[in-house]
């Protein structure tokens, strides 16, 4: 049904976006970008170098995320899937938003667990995602 | 009026020390210094550079309560507001066991040194060397570890042989030249710095006498959370990214910096006087912080968990009331 399918994740949920994603999968040839999106915003007076390192682990850390998802969605059991690993600088909704539309996805999946306290103090990608997405939306609800 | 001197002065501090650490590595690039080297004194000494200045120069100008209050308080706020506050927004601060036990010891250690010559009376020469000591030793024992994670991650690399995107948790290795501007920029930080600090002092002591406030309340307070500011930006900002080890990294590095720096190199150049107050009050109370926060690590499974930042927080508010209201 779907033949392009974005799987955003910022290293959480991982397991069970895996498993939401590999559920919809039928034997016809679909082609998954597996998106990590390095969130460069810093406050006001942070100090340069901190940035520039903070920035370095981050894109190590979507490193090994990319790559764990590329070991699961390049096995030979999931030969209809033509895996492909995104990296990007950014916001994150804006990033996974301009994505989805630019490679003009079918389906874009994400988890979303945080609790009330949480997403009033840290905000919620998935919330921002939900209102502009070009494209149906699969949100991985995880304990 | 000298509530905006304050504030611009602070901004000007932290601004001055970011651009002098900022061209500084850039120059010790071009001079051919270890990235390792330059990526730990970096990140141990670029956000404690205006506790460092502000202590300093409060000494020289004879307000020694500014001095060692801007750092006894900003190590208090450090753990008990900045990681309270991190801890409560984030909701979780992981840690990672070795780096835990290496720079938590390491800031008790530190508090203890002081401690112990705060017994003494005034910190003199022989307390500075001790502390400029055990500092070259941390910094040594950092350079050591990043080392040893440095070679870890390159073998992995290999190994694997991942190279989609650049990795790794140090500076680029490109190396530059030093030109007239790199130079310029550090001259224009350093005195950007003094300026700074010379001014957030001066504004500090006359709005202390203005408002009937000790000027160690005001260094405890004012300056020790002021001139914490980048502690509170980068603890916080990495904390909600997950990147939990920079995070209290920061904190304890921060700490052992101020206490060993701040109040050593103050000490070499003039003997620092000891606050009754801050020998029977101020400095136990920092150590029983450090010790806390320990225990609600702990207590979380070696994570500071949001209860155990409220607890931080709730200590740092009842050591302000009794610190302003009850022992001024």
């Amino acid at each position: 049904m779907y033949e392009k399918i974005l799987v955003a994740t910022m290293g959480e949920y991982m397991d069970d976006i895996i498993e939401h994603t590999l559920n919809i999968l039928t034997d016809n040839p679909v082609e998954i970008i597996g998106l990590y999106v390095v969130e460069t915003s810093v406050p006001f007076l942070t100090p340069k170098k901190v940035k520039e390192m903070m920035v370095a682990e981050l894109r190590s850390k979507g490193e090994e995320i990319l790559d764990s998802l590329a070991q699961e969605f390049q096995s030979p059991t999931h030969y209809m899937v033509n895996f492909r690993k995104v990296l990007l600088e950014g916001s994150p909704a804006d990033e996974i938003v301009n994505l989805a539309e630019n490679e003009k996805v079918d389906l874009i999946i994400l988890g979303t667990g945080k609790n009330i306290v949480d997403k009033k103090l840290l905000g919620s990608v998935s919330e921002k995602v939900v209102h502009s997405a070009p494209c149906t939306i699969l949100l991985v609800r995880t304990s | 009026m000298l509530i905006i001197a304050l504030v611009i002065s602070l901004i000007i501090v932290v601004k001055s020390a970011d651009v002098f650490v900022d061209n500084l590595v850039d120059i010790g690039a071009a001079l051919g210094i270890s990235q390792i080297i330059l990526g730990v004194t970096a990140s141990a000494i670029g956000t404690s550079l205006p506790e460092f200045g502000s202590a300093l120069i409060a000494t020289l100008s004879g307000s020694v309560d500014i001095g060692v209050g801007t750092v006894i308080g900003s190590n208090i706020w450090n753990i008990a507001g900045i990681l309270g506050i991190s801890a409560t927004v984030a909701g979780v601060i992981r840690t990672n066991k070795e780096g835990l036990n290496r720079d938590w010891l390491m800031t008790l250690i530190t508090g203890l040194i002081l401690l112990f010559f705060m017994f003494f009376g005034d910190i003199n020469w022989v307390a500075s060397i001790v502390m400029v000591i055990a500092y070259s030793i941390y910094l040594w024992l950092l350079i050591k570890s990043e080392r040893g994670k440095n070679q870890e991650d390159a073998v992995k690399d290999e190994k694997d042989n991942k190279d989609d995107y650049p990795s790794g948790v140090q500076f680029k290795q490109d190396k530059k030249s030093i030109n007239k501007k790199t130079i310029g920029f550090v001259i224009v930080g350093l005195l950007g710095l003094i300026v700074g600090c010379r001014l957030l002092v001066f504004s500090a002591v006359e709005l202390a006498s203005i408002a009937g406030i000790p000027e160690m309340i005001m260094g405890l307070f004012t300056l020790a959370i002021g001139t914490s500011i980048p502690e509170l930006v980068v603890t916080l900002s990495s904390a909600m990214k997950g990147l939990h080890d920079l995070s209290i990294g920061t904190v304890l590095g921060s700490n052992t910096f101020n206490i060993l720096i701040g109040i050593g190199i103050p000490a070499l150049i003039m003997q620092v006087p000891v606050e009754p107050l801050s020998l029977s009050f101020d400095a136990p109370v920092m150590i029983l912080t450090t010790i806390l926060l320990m225990v609600l690590i702990r207590m979380g499974k070696m994570k500071l968990n949001r209860i155990g930042g409220i607890i931080l927080i709730a200590t740092y508010v009842s050591y302000a009331i009794f610190r302003i209201f009850i022992f001024p």
